[in-house]
């Protein structure tokens, strides 16, 4: 194809994408270099507020931005290269602990972004093998029945991952909270009273279960249209060859399989590094934090309209560096296939 | 397509309210307003809409958007609503307007306690005020055989006694959702210990005496609340008083009238208001005084300033009051007095401080909402935590440069 | 096809596989299930730590003086009616179809010069496109805020300028707030689609022929009738998975909404998570679950109707990727 009449084609795309994700982004980047502070100038103010009769008032010395001839805050924005990062990553503390000096590692796993990674990484990995486990485990299964069963089963399968996450969220959210229903059938069980939100591993285990229970079912669907694609001949030389079901399995079906489960994978581990929806449906920000959660803290404007911008955007460019790491293996995949091809 | 799309917008858009007889006068001019999503609101808002043209969006995380809103030239929302702390980024941004010629106009019925002056320009109308005070089961409270609680001392002696009687396994309701509640609650405390948050140079001063002794009170009390204190906003109090589960708190007077509400609560009448416990035997109830209220965009034209400031005037009447008595404690003429509102009441009476709302607190708030959690999961020591909070201060403060 | 490799399944496997998927089948449905039954009784039903209670609603049904099983319509009526939740239907509609019809012609645009292209150019983009999915979706969205809310102002001298601005103003009058209206975020929602779309609709286009494309040119057709006439068509299952994801993307999108629309043009996702958080009482969660279980009900017939195709979309394109 022409080069021109590539571009044709891909332009509109483009455009939008260039617009809308990458401009922000080259500002998410400029934000996280610089720093924006309004001009501050102390000034005696007297406030007054109410009380239930009369009123309260105090005169104090306050910091008040100075405010310019139309009524606009003036401001002033400096490079401060990457001092942000520096105060997330704090890397005089990273090389203590790396060191191996005492209560320095327990010190760095203090700090909001080494204990959103940990959450986020053990996340991504510990939900993976289960997403894929229980996905070809799925189609395998599924794969085996009647072909009456398989409709009803594939929709209800399906449904945890259509269903709306924030939707998702709160209906597990709601069986387990407080005296929600299974956390009583579990404390009946169990013969004592469980709290499942008191303490940080329960609300762990609980995110991890729901996104499992969330994703799991993409994984099926996938492996399942490619179980569609395998070829039966291959299956039923297998067969006359003697075998069994486990070597048709390992040597057949799984090689047949593997690209998907290692784009399954990928994606996964790229959505899941981004968690962070789950933290708010289960209020879990006391207990565990995510990369994606800090970012959105940091961004988020406190009462009085104070947001911390420049360490968020440093915090989201590291969340990409990270993605990026993670995706590095498909990059390189890709890259070899092409270069086969060509 | 896109001139499609603008335009049916634009159709939902002037879709606008049918005018009542309820209203003085027949608005002409398409108002909007911005403000959080609570009974009060809703109830003055309704009032507002019946004077016509006038297009609501209530939005409990209105401070997420409204600076960035009322920034925009021309603004988006006429009408802001809002509380003290997020009055302090409209005034930063100097985006809202001052009001004493609007008020000299039209405010005839305005109480002289509503109006918010900074630096003596009127800058918001209060409507109510809320405050977190003490609520109680009085029924348990006599057979566990022990007094109201006036301090924190006794509202933990209270506490065990209630559950030594058995009457309640945790007897004590906590707003300590990790975040903004928990913070507020331990504001409330550190006041009510004589603390002040911001020393000289707005250097923080909360690693001392009244921090210590907050955060060990905090604790303290956590060993009666429900394990899953860090998840338990005002609604989940609130559900617990209502199913009979517990016997003290220190809760909002807005959730006041949910005690008495007979299709949800299994304690109507039983729930008794007091003023907050103090910290301090003989001090101040420990507890700080939010208000309320709306300010006027500045972006905006001087007729519909005009237009707006006569519409919540409407929407602030005795008569809305009237109808609403319950829904909160109104500062507005009309509002009468109940049992309800005794808590709030008598917390204000009795001196309660004013929640200190400046963008320093601001850093601060968040910095104990960041921090206040790591303490009473065991995360962190007592002198760690007391230093995270200042550092968390001190990392925002010095970003935005109020620090140097 | 499928099954015949695993006919003779031994009774004990044939156990073990069907014990595995029923748990299974009850996991997934679970949630959603008790959702719905408790959106359909009262309070003092819905919230009792007994789930008999849940299940058979006594007490609803001594209240209503209906039949054995509780029932009540309440709560549904109270979100659809009372607080006339269709105005979020609508409005969820328009931003769902126009994010679909948007993502997936321009992305199978996209999609098929990629897929044609053997350049470095071609490569560097899908790949630049993969890492933009990776952006943290919060912080594209507080970056579009002060632009969205200052875009009359922002876009004013366009409006202003000889020749263009005339044009322009044919448009509208004058230059759109783009805060708090659909068209905006339609237009975000699309680029942060734009990635998966590509990706998937590249692997599908894959899989034809460049031989038939080549001999439609060679007939005399353009690139792009080509595309229009000859490929298209054949691309009827392909496209319409992909659409089935950019659906499900737009439609149960809650963070750009809930931050960029207004409450005229606000969108059902984000209105249910202000009937959870808002200062509520046990009658307003229910209202909530009625919600959300509405919201739910569409979702839930989308993959009853296009469940196969699905699956059968998937095995024409994607899983040969």
């Amino acid at each position: 194809m022409k080069t021109r009449t590539f571009l044709g084609f891909v332009a509109p795309s483009m455009a939008v994408m260039l617009l809308f994700i990458a401009l922000p982004l080259v500002s998410v980047l400029w934000q996280s270099l610089h720093n924006t502070q309004r001009v501050f100038r102390e000034q005696s103010v007297e406030s007054c507020s109410p009380s239930f009769i009369g009123q309260t008032c105090v005169t104090e010395k306050r910091m008040q931005p100075v405010l310019d001839a139309e009524g606009r805050p003036v401001s002033e924005t400096r490079f401060i290269g990457l001092e942000s990062y520096r105060l997330l990553l704090a890397p005089e503390l990273l090389s203590k602990a790396v060191r191996g000096v005492s209560g320095a590692f327990d010190e760095l796993m203090r700090q909001d972004f080494y204990r959103a990674l940990r959450f986020t990484l053990t996340f991504a990995l510990v939900t993976l093998p289960f997403v894929l486990l229980i996905g070809l485990g799925l189609a395998l299964g599924v794969d085996t029945l009647a072909k009456i069963w398989r409709g009803p089963m594939i929709f209800v399968s399906l449904l945890p991952y259509v269903i709306t996450p924030v939707v998702g969220a709160l209906s597990i959210r709601w069986l387990f909270i407080g005296d929600g229903i299974l956390t009583a059938g579990l404390s009946a069980l169990a013969g004592t009273k469980l709290s499942l939100f008191a303490q940080g591993w329960t609300i762990e285990l609980l995110m991890i279960l729901y996104r499992i229970w969330h994703i799991a079912p993409f994984a099926f669907v996938v492996f399942y249209a490619g179980l569609q694609t395998l070829d039966r001949s291959q299956i039923e030389a297998a067969v006359i060859d003697g075998a069994t079901r486990a070597q048709r399995l390992r040597y057949v079906v799984l090689p047949h399989l593997m690209p998907l489960i290692v784009f399954v994978a990928l994606i996964h581990l790229m959505d899941s590094y981004r968690v962070f929806e789950e933290i708010i449906g289960f209020s879990a920000q006391a207990h565990r934090i995510s990369l994606q959660w800090l970012t959105f803290h940091y961004l988020t404007p406190d009462h009085t309209g104070n947001r911390a911008v420049s360490r968020a955007s440093a915090s989201a460019i590291l969340t990409i560096i990270g993605v990026a790491i993670l995706l590095l293996p498909l990059v390189i995949r890709t890259w070899r296939d092409r270069a086969r091809e060509a | 397509m896109l001139r499609k799309l603008v335009i049916a917008a634009g159709l939902t858009i002037t879709a606008a309210a049918p005018a009542s007889a309820a209203c003085a006068f027949q608005n002409q001019t398409p108002i909007k307003v911005l403000a959080a999503s609570f009974a009060a609101w809703r109830a003055v808002t309704a009032a507002m809409q019946e004077c016509g043209n006038v297009q609501v969006e209530l939005d409990l995380q209105y401070r997420d958007k409204q600076p960035a809103a009322l920034r925009a030239k021309p603004a988006l929302y006429h009408i802001a609503g809002l509380a003290p702390n997020t009055l302090v980024p409209l005034l930063n941004d100097g985006s809202v307007r001052p009001l004493d010629d609007l008020v000299a106009k039209f405010g005839q019925n305005l109480q002289p306690n509503q109006l918010i002056r900074i630096d003596g320009k009127v800058m918001a109308i209060a409507m109510m005020i809320n405050v977190q005070h003490l609520m109680y089961r009085e029924d348990l409270l006599k057979q566990a055989n022990v007094e109201p609680p006036k301090t924190y001392e006794e509202l933990l002696k209270a506490a065990e006694a209630i559950r030594k009687a058995g009457l309640a396994q945790y007897p004590i309701g906590g707003t300590y959702k990790a975040g903004w509640d928990l913070a507020t609650e331990f504001v409330n405390l550190f006041h009510g210990y004589g603390g002040q948050f911001i020393g000289q140079g707005n250097m923080p001063a909360v690693n001392g005496e009244a921090g210590r002794k907050t955060l060990e009170m905090m604790k303290a009390l956590t060993g009666y609340m429900d394990p899953e204190f860090l998840v338990s906003d005002a609604t989940f109090v609130q559900k617990q008083f209502q199913q009979g589960k517990i016997a003290l708190s220190n809760l909002w007077s807005s959730r006041a009238g949910a005690m008495d509400n007979a299709a949800e609560s299994s304690v109507v009448g039983k729930v008794t208001m007091a003023a907050a416990p103090a910290a301090m035997a003989g001090g101040k109830p420990a507890t700080t005084v939010f208000w309320d209220g709306f300010s006027i965009a500045r972006n905006i034209t001087d007729a519909e300033a005009e237009a707006a400031f006569r519409v919540a005037m409407e929407g602030l009447d005795e008569e809305m009051v009237k109808a609403n008595n319950a829904a909160a404690v109104w500062l507005v003429k009309g509002f009468e007095t109940t049992r309800l509102a005794q808590g709030a009441i008598a917390s204000a009476m009795a001196g309660a401080p004013p929640y200190p709302a400046t963008t320093a607190m601001g850093f601060m708030h968040t910095a104990l909402g960041e921090n206040v959690a790591d303490y009473l999961t065991g995360r962190k020591t007592l002198e760690q935590t007391l230093q995270a909070i200042e550092a968390s201060y001190t990392t925002r403060a010095k970003e935005a440069g109020l620090l140097k | 096809m499928g099954g015949s490799h695993d006919r003779g399944l031994g009774p004990g496997l044939w156990l073990v596989t069907r014990t595995l998927l029923a748990i299974w089948f009850v996991v997934a449905a679970f949630p959603l299930f008790w959702m719905a039954a408790m959106s359909i009784r009262l309070p003092i039903d819905a919230f009792s730590s007994n789930p008999l209670r849940v299940l058979l609603g006594p007490e609803t049904a001594r209240l209503g003086g209906g039949g054995p099983i509780g029932f009540t319509g309440d709560h549904y009526k109270a979100v659809w009616i009372d607080n006339a939740f269709h105005r979020q239907f609508v409005n969820s509609m328009i931003v769902t179809f126009s994010v679909v019809t948007i993502s997936v012609s321009i992305g199978a645009l996209a999609a098929y010069g990629l897929a044609r292209s053997k350049s470095r150019l071609a490569f560097w983009l899908l790949m630049t496109a993969l890492i933009f999915r990776a952006m943290p979706h919060s912080v594209l969205v507080a970056g579009y805020l002060p632009v969205f809310a200052n875009s009359r102002e922002w876009l004013q001298p366009l409006w202003d300028m000889p020749g263009l601005g005339a044009l322009l103003r044919l448009m509208a009058a004058e230059p759109p707030t783009l805060y708090g209206k659909p068209f905006g975020v339609i237009m975000v929602l699309v680029a942060i689609n734009q990635p998966f779309t590509i990706w998937m609709l590249r692997s599908f286009f894959m899989n034809i022929p460049a031989e038939l494309d080549e001999a439609a040119q060679i007939d005399g057709c353009t690139p792009f009738g080509a595309f229009w006439r000859v490929i298209l068509p054949v691309m009827g299952p392909g496209v319409l998975t992909t659409a089935l994801f950019s659906f499900l993307l737009a439609y149960n999108d809650y963070l750009v909404a809930a931050l960029l629309l207004d409450a005229q043009s606000q969108t059902m996702v984000p209105t249910i998570s202000q009937y959870v958080n808002s200062e509520n009482n046990l009658t307003d969660q229910l209202r909530a679950i009625a919600a959300a279980v509405s919201i739910t009900a569409p979702l839930f017939l989308l993959v009853l109707v296009f469940q196969k195709r699905i699956v059968a979309g998937l095995t024409l394109g994607a899983v040969k990727g």
